[in-house]
């Protein structure tokens, strides 16, 4: 909550001759923060901001008995003066007594209710000095008796209203909750429906008054009023809180009643506006004090009991206990000090936000200044624990960063549309009660949609991009929280990946690169129903290894229901990895193999096979025949060409022959040689090229 | 000299001499065939008394040749590097990609922390009420509520744990980390538990977006319980950080402020970059607020299980793109966002 205010207001009530700017360093350090000093004619405003534990320091004279506090503590030459009438008397200066009927349907809606009848008023322009600090304060003067409910309100913080009391029909109020469909034309012109629950008050005719927010205009003070009702209340924040919440509209007077009243306030202030009216209205009390207050605070104020060795050990420093007392003392607390404890009570603007130990550690501590206690390093003991994948995961963006991809993040809300490219029904997903627009609507069970999408958004300026992301994904999981696994996502375009099985390659060797970052062994399958990639151009990514062979994700030509989408026309080569399961299986052990005495013999054999022949079938061919000679197989060239047959490909594998004891002579090698080709021309039905 | 040796010698001199492949001609001297491999071989021919000067002759004349190899590699080799060099032409690079600024400033807070101790934890994104707000000392219908924009997920609310939300601070991760840690360790005395030094990274998630607000950003939680946890191990914890992310130049301080799950409450604010503290026109009064702080409030403690009576610790949670921005003087924060790779290949 923030409150602008002139400075020669709050010098009233603060006398000191510490210079403003002094005085907001002051307050910023050990109480609510100056944010902004600005110029306003000859004055300077403040904008404070006061957190929403503080409402008794939302107000000139509230910062003022704060700065006071501060200022005294410091050492500072400062005392505190109040404004004028706190103590008026409230009897009536009339014969003819007026009466208002007051009904309280439900005392829980209105803890305290305070008003008084004034007469004799005479409505005009407020004083100068009113006036201009209602407007440097940002508040626009109306007449005299508007003006101090306002003003009264920013001198104290505690909200109030005036009615006409003649426009209160059959001097008569019932204070109530709304009930269905019932409206108000508020003092703003603007007619409300008001929610149901909403404290209203009605004169026995209509409804006159949005409690706590705004009054209505039928009983507004005009320049014709005469006879004014003042009126103090403290309401339950909570109804003033939805009310304002489901009709988006807030007012200062909200606000504050929306965070509590300090109950013990609510006189001091009526008697302020009342002496106030006396002076600028010529007004005269014409009825009883209404008050009615069946709630004051069970018990009375709450006294705490604060260990001094629990004080000593939050501030790290031996405090004296009579300098923690004196803080107390300053802040308007009741003190009491023996060998091991502070006892003290609130003061009555304080009680709401002073409940534990902690809550006088903090007071004291502030006034004392945080900048004052020492700065050191945790020194207990470190315990050495499992931790989550996160220095796992930047050590794989630094691998990926270095394969050449950017690393992109993006917002894991989706559209509707989005999702329906996702293949994942609406009632599978997860999917927000409150979103902020359509466009962020459902939480994405896949990233490679958004991926898609920065692709089409960047493809007019870059013609080569290689693009991941990693974020966890959200799939619903019956009532319970969503699971939530990490996925590493890649998306790669090219302007000549107009070749599907470039793209294919491309993206699968960045695959073959992960995994041996990772340290885990994978093979590829042939998928499973996966809307994300073209059936026939993809492939599940499988684990291999001791435990349980487990599908971690997914790899291929991105589908052009996708693409298309996003006004892509190349291939998109994408792939998706379950870090989370990735990360929980065990790595691959890697055991010393003896380094080989004796060079390989290394031979090429070119072939020419069927296209739809496998490359995994034929390195399984040449295993089979060429065991135990050969070591190592490598595929160092894939070929196709017209003059090879459509539905041809040639095939260079490059072949090492290895022994333990020796080089294989080339007998041995021409024999396993043959026996290879032969198997291949058999099963596979291979020409082998010369 | 033997002259047959001699007349090798110099005709392999001259060879050496003309050449311009010194392998080549090595090949001609020494290789099968090879003009000295010829001489050596005839030493076979020679009688058994004048075998041993033949063979000191040989060596003597190999070792002639070797030398004269030698200074001919080196010229040759000498005379190819000599040739002019651009050394202003780039390079050959090989291509790198680029990490996203978050995850960059990620890695850096990572290292700072975990130098001090703290382990790096993980909890839900989408998460209970319970652990978001109830757990945190913010009981239903808390007015604190209200300063988060919370996304609400479409699920039926679970009767113990509340409704499901998009956490809006990775404060769900406080009381979370606490149970983690009462669960290893069940054989400690009574009452025992922690110490804990956590710290959880996550995306985060309100209702807002403007120069300063998006609706996802990141957050980083720290939370540190142990006996006897003060102020000060909070104030150069901050200090610890300061130093080593925004640089030795910089500073923190503390103000009051008010947070439902600690108490005291503090923003922890750092000296402005630009003019370190004195007030400038970027940070008006010499201070960049960096985010929110506090002892752990006894009720947090409570839900998670912890004695508040022999426990105290203190957290923080900031948001990261934030910090980014308070380093780099980044004007808008939605730019994150935008995945315009114009914008991310510049990091």
């Amino acid at each position: 909550m923030n409150i602008t205010v002139p400075v020669s207001w709050l010098r009233e009530y603060l006398k000191t001759d510490v210079a403003a700017k002094t005085l907001a360093n002051y307050l910023t350090l050990a109480g609510p923060s100056v944010e902004r000093i600005q110029k306003h004619g000859t004055d300077l405003l403040l904008e404070v901001e006061v957190t929403t534990n503080r409402p008794d320091a939302f107000s000139v004279f509230g910062l003022a008995r704060e700065a006071n506090t501060i200022l005294n503590f410091e050492n500072q030459k400062s005392s505190l003066v109040h404004p004028k009438g706190l103590n008026t008397k409230l009897d009536p200066d009339t014969k003819d007594i007026l009466a208002l009927d007051v009904l309280i349907k439900d005392k829980s809606l209105c803890p305290r209710f305070t008003a008084i009848i004034l007469d004799n008023v005479k409505i005009k322009p407020s004083p100068a000095e009113i006036k201009n600090r209602l407007e440097a304060s940002g508040i626009r003067a109306i007449n005299n008796i508007v003006d101090i409910s306002n003003y009264v309100m920013l001198e104290l913080g505690q909200p109030m209203h005036t009615f006409d009391f003649d426009k209160i029909k059959g001097s008569k109020m019932i204070l109530r909750e709304a009930k269905e469909g019932e409206k108000l034309k508020t003092l703003d012109g603007q007619t409300r429906s008001l929610p149901k629950g909403t404290i209203v008050i009605e004169d026995g005719q209509r409804l006159i008054d949005l409690c706590g927010i705004m009054g209505g205009e039928n009983s507004q003070i005009s320049l014709r009023t005469k006879r004014v009702l003042i009126f103090v209340q403290a309401y339950d924040p909570i109804r003033i809180r939805k009310t304002t919440q489901a009709l988006a509209f807030r007012t200062d007077a909200a606000t504050r009643f929306g965070k509590g009243i300090d109950l013990e306030g609510i006189l001091p202030a009526l008697s302020r506006a009342v002496y106030l009216a006396k002076k600028t209205a010529g007004a005269k009390i014409a009825s009883e004090l209404i008050d009615i207050y069946r709630h004051p605070p069970a018990g009375g104020p709450k006294t705490i009991h604060l260990s001094l060795q629990k004080l000593d050990q939050y501030l790290g420093i031996t405090l004296e206990p009579a300098r923690a007392a004196r803080i107390l003392t300053l802040l308007g607390f009741t003190v009491s000090v023996s060998a091991q404890t502070i006892t003290a009570t609130a003061p009555s603007w304080r009680t709401q936000d002073m409940n534990s130990q902690e809550d006088l550690i903090e007071e004291i501590a502030r006034i004392y200044g945080y900048h004052r206690l020492p700065s050191k390093l945790p020194e207990g003991e470190v315990i050495n624990e499992k931790e989550s994948d996160l220095s796992k995961v930047i050590s794989l963006k630094e691998a990926l960063k270095f394969l050449g991809l950017t690393e992109i993040i993006s917002y894991s809300i989706i559209s509707k549309e989005l999702l329906a490219l996702t293949g994942v029904q609406p009632l599978n997903a997860v999917e927000l009660a409150n979103p902020l627009s359509q466009e962020w609507q459902f939480m994405r069970p896949t990233n490679l949609v958004s991926l898609a999408a920065i692709i089409g958004q960047n493809q007019n300026l870059h013609s080569d991009m290689k693009l991941f992301e990693i974020a966890k994904t959200y799939i619903k999981n019956g009532d319970n929280l969503p699971t939530q696994n990490l996925y590493l996502s890649i998306a790669l375009q090219n302007a000549d990946s107009a070749k599907q099985n470039f793209a294919f390659y491309k993206v699968k060797g960045i695959v073959e690169n992960i995994f041996e970052a990772l340290g885990r062994e994978v093979k590829f399958e042939k998928p499973k129903q996966n809307p994300l990639f073209i059936k026939d151009q993809s492939a599940d990514i499988i684990t291999i290894g001791p435990e349980r062979s487990r599908r971690v994700g997914a790899l291929g030509i991105l589908s052009p229901s996708i693409t298309t989408y996003f006004g892509i026309d190349v291939p998109v080569a994408a792939c998706e990895i379950n870090l989370t399961t990735v990360y929980s299986l065990p790595t691959t052990a890697k055991n010393y193999r003896p380094i080989p005495k004796y060079p390989p013999v290394i031979e090429d054999i070119s072939a020419i096979f069927d296209k739809e022949t496998l490359i995994a079938d034929i390195i399984k061919e040449v295993k089979k025949a060429g065991a135990p000679l050969i070591k190592q197989i490598e595929i160092i060239d894939i070929y196709t060409d017209e003059k090879l047959g459509a539905d041809k490909k040639s095939i260079t594998l490059r072949l090492y022959y290895q022994k333990s004891d020796g080089t294989p002579n080339a007998e041995a090698v021409e024999k396993i040689r043959d026996a290879i080709q032969i198997e291949l021309i058999k099963n596979l039905k291979a020409q082998i090229r010369k | 000299m033997n002259p047959k040796v001699k007349e090798a010698l110099d005709k392999s001199l001259a060879l050496i001499e003309s050449s311009v492949d010194p392998n080549k001609t090595y090949l001609e001297i020494f290789g099968k065939g090879g003009i000295f491999t010829v001489l050596a071989g005839e030493i076979k021919n020679i009688e058994p008394q004048n075998r041993a000067a033949f063979g000191r002759d040989l060596n003597s004349a190999k070792s002639q040749i070797e030398q004269a190899l030698h200074i001919k590699r080196s010229s040759l080799v000498v005379s190819r590097s000599s040739g002019f060099i651009d050394i202003t032409a780039p390079g050959k690079k090989q291509k790198i990609g680029h990490l996203h600024l978050v995850s960059q400033a990620i890695e850096e807070i990572v290292g700072i922390f975990t130098k001090i101790g703290f382990s790096l934890q993980s909890y839900p994104e989408v998460d209970w009420d319970w652990y978001a707000f109830e757990s945190l000392n913010m009981p239903k219908n808390h007015p604190a509520r209200d300063d988060w924009e919370t996304f609400f997920v479409k699920a039926p609310a679970s009767s113990r744990y509340g409704n499901q939300v998009l956490t809006p601070h990775t404060s769900n991760g406080q009381v979370r980390e606490m149970e983690r840690v009462k669960t290893f360790t069940p054989r400690s005395p009574k009452g025992e538990v922690g110490p804990i030094r956590m710290l959880n990274i996550a995306r985060c998630y309100r209702r807002q977006i403007d120069v300063s607000h998006t609706p996802m950003f990141h957050q980083f939680e720290g939370l540190y319980v142990d006996k006897n946890v003060s102020i000060p191990e909070l104030k150069g914890t901050f200090d610890f950080f300061t130093t080593n992310f925004f640089g030795p130049k910089r500073v923190t301080r503390l103000r009051p402020h008010h947070f439902r799950f600690t108490e005291p409450s503090f923003e922890v604010d750092v000296t402005c970059g630009v003019c370190l503290g004195k007030g400038c026109r970027i940070c008006k009064s010499g201070w960049l607020e960096l985010g929110g702080a506090g002892m752990v409030h006894p009720n947090v403690l409570k839900a998670g299980g912890i004695d508040p009576q022999k426990y105290s610790g203190f957290a923080f949670g900031w948001g990261i793109e934030r910090t980014i921005a308070m380093k780099t003087e980044l004007p808008d924060i939605r730019l994150f966002y935008q995945n315009d790779l114009r914008f991310l290949e510049q990091f």
